[in-house]
């Protein structure tokens, strides 16, 4: 079978994958990737003990770096569907850039997530034969393996600058990505017990930061690949489209939020309010999500109307850390309050909100799974032309 | 089939401890581990010395409250979680997958992951072993030497426990959660 026929590649030399342009980038990636195989082995060995995760607070960094990635893809699905799903011809110089984006994201997030499950392989044979179609979990995963599929069909097309093919599967994968990170969200609305994750809230807001992440990478694609030169006109466009976007999403976002909060507050329902005022003082809220992750970005695009794109480039690297938090804030804030039910006073421990901080295995896994996306990034840029414009036919 | 759930006549509870030692005797929990199945809770005396309110000083035993409503059977991803035909909330180990779902979701923290299986386990009124075997009682019941512990079929009527239900008054924990817990504290 000859591959080159189902999906065009760029034969290389092994000089060429060994030596990359830019050292800093591969230096970065190794390191990361390394932290990563590192943390997997002590992870092998001592199993969840190696967490930080307790019984009062089962999820941790692990499912907070499995969001960001899962996050980033959606977004870069949506992204990418601008110009090939929709046909818009102002984005579709960025199309095969972000669906192969979101392709290795969401690889990367399988892996993060791969090891926080205590039985992967047991999953992927009792989703089946045993579903529990009530679990928001359930359909998450499954609806993302079927994404996924569609994903890696839409980019195969689009390689092949096969359009009508690939708009057929770009539509229904990111159709299906849809539904999948709504579940994902869902995972955390069908928590009745943690009063400040249930509810409606969080699939829609998984779906709007979404958008918001998936343009903040673009930009970072785009601003890497033409570091230190200017960029080409139909990416400039596209790109200046997506800055305006991005200044109506991210007011959207900081709207929501305020209303989440407000909700959250009013009336001081125990546990909710007591759980928001908490959050409101903390520093991650404040510097991690609401700086780094809405405002700074939306100064940036506020004050050149979106026109700066160089500048937008930082701005969504500083933004990008900003997702980090929301993400980590997200997990971390639903189990902040203690469940225990008649053991309050045990021991004479005041009640207090549940404490958890990572673990180093959690850190090197987690944060290592960045390192697996860049080298997946890296070996895409080399093996595909993501640039050329496909032909009209 | 029986719906089995358990009266708890708390305020009977003097902290012995004897039925968290019968659970881990008889279920085989890991010695020393804390609050696992089952636990006492303990609400401290209030007040300043010497003004002590020795009535304030209370001890609740707590565990799965086998809801009727479960939030942890619905959201397990692959029906490790389930009802039994006697309405008990049980864990199958074969088909868990440690994704700690249930235990998030779970409003009365009665969920820890037991370490000889990674996977999660809790209270199931000993339906491995006493049930199993046929006999009726679970082993923190017969263990109270003070008779804390009432446990039976609510769908019977002449059962102990749905007589003792129908004289004194009760109350489940959390009720606002619609979980429809089948543990009642006796007032
Ligand atoms: S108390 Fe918790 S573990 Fe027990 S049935 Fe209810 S939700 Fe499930
Ligand atoms: S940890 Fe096990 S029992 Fe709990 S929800 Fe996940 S698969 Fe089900």
């Amino acid at each position: 079978m000859d591959l080159q026929k189902i999906i065009p590649y760029r034969k290389l030399s092994l000089k060429e994958l060994l030596v990359p342009e830019n050292k800093f980038m591969a230096l970065v990636a190794i390191v990361l990737t390394a932290l990563f195989l590192i943390g997997v082995m002590i992870y092998l060995v001592h199993g969840h003990h190696a967490y930080g995760v307790t019984r009062e607070h089962p999820w941790g960094l692990l499912i907070a770096m499995y969001i960001f990635f899962v996050v980033s893809s959606t977004g870069l699905c949506i992204v990418g569907s601008f110009g090939d799903v929709f046909g818009f011809k102002d984005y579709m110089a960025v199309s095969k850039r972000a669906i192969f984006g979101s392709i290795i994201t969401i690889l990367s997030g399988f892996a993060v997530i791969a090891f926080e499950i205590g039985h992967p392989v047991r999953m992927m044979i009792y989703n089946v034969i045993s579903p529990g179609l009530t679990s928001a979990i359930w359909w998450m995963g499954t609806l993302y393996g079927i994404y996924l599929t569609f994903m890696v069909i839409e980019f195969v097309f689009l390689m092949r600058n096969d359009m009508k093919r690939a708009k057929i599967f770009g539509l229904i994968g990111l159709l299906v990505g849809l539904a999948a990170h709504s579940n994902l969200g869902g995972v955390f609305g069908f928590l009745n017990a943690r009063v400040v994750a249930n509810g409606v809230f969080y699939p829609t807001y998984f779906i709007l930061t979404a958008f918001i992440t998936g343009i903040y990478l673009i930009f970072l694609m785009y601003g890497y690949k033409y570091r230190g030169q200017p960029f080409p006109e139909d990416v400039a466009k596209a790109l200046t489209n997506f800055a305006k976007i991005q200044g109506l999403l991210l007011a959207i976002l900081m709207f929501f939020e305020t209303w989440k909060m407000l909700t959250g507050v009013y009336g001081g329902m125990p546990e909710r309010a007591d759980t928001i005022m908490h959050i409101l003082h903390t520093k991650s809220f404040w510097l991690g999500e609401v700086l780094c992750g809405m405002v700074i970005p939306f100064l940036v695009i506020l004050k050149s109307k979106g026109t700066a794109i160089k500048s937008m480039v930082w701005a969504s690297f500083i933004g990008m850390i900003g997702i980090f938090y929301m993400r980590y804030d997200l997990v971390h804030d639903a189990q902040l309050f203690p469940m225990q039910t008649l053991k309050i006073r045990e021991y004479q421990l005041p009640p207090s909100f549940v404490d958890y901080f990572p673990s180093l295995t959690e850190m090197m896994i987690g944060f290592g799974g960045i390192g697996l996306c860049l080298i997946l990034y890296f070996l895409g840029t080399k093996l595909f032309d993501l640039d050329s414009m496909p032909e009209h036919h | 089939m029986a719906r089995y759930g358990m009266a708890l006549d708390y305020k009977n509870c003097i902290n012995c401890k004897a039925c968290e030692v019968a659970c881990k005797e008889e279920n085989g929990v890991l010695l020393g581990a804390d609050k696992h199945r089952i636990w006492v809770g303990v609400k401290e005396i209030e007040g300043e010395f010497p003004l002590l309110s020795i009535a304030s000083n209370t001890f609740m035993p707590s565990q799965c409250q086998h809801c009727d409503n479960a939030p942890c059977e619905e959201v397990c991803p692959t029906h490790a979680t389930y009802y039994d035909e006697n309405g008990v909330v049980r864990v199958d180990s074969d088909k868990c997958i440690l994704c700690s779902y249930c235990m998030n979701a779970c409003p009365y923290d009665a969920r820890y992951v037991d370490d000889r299986t990674v996977t999660v386990d809790k209270c199931n009124f000993c339906s491995d072993t006493r049930l199993a075997r046929g006999e009726v009682t679970t082993a923190c019941q017969a263990t109270c030497p003070t008779k804390v512990r009432i446990f039976g079929d609510l769908d019977d009527p002449n059962s102990e426990i749905s007589q003792v239900l129908r004289e004194r008054e009760h109350f489940t924990l959390k009720t606002h959660l619609g979980t429809k817990p089948k543990l009642f504290y006796l007032i």
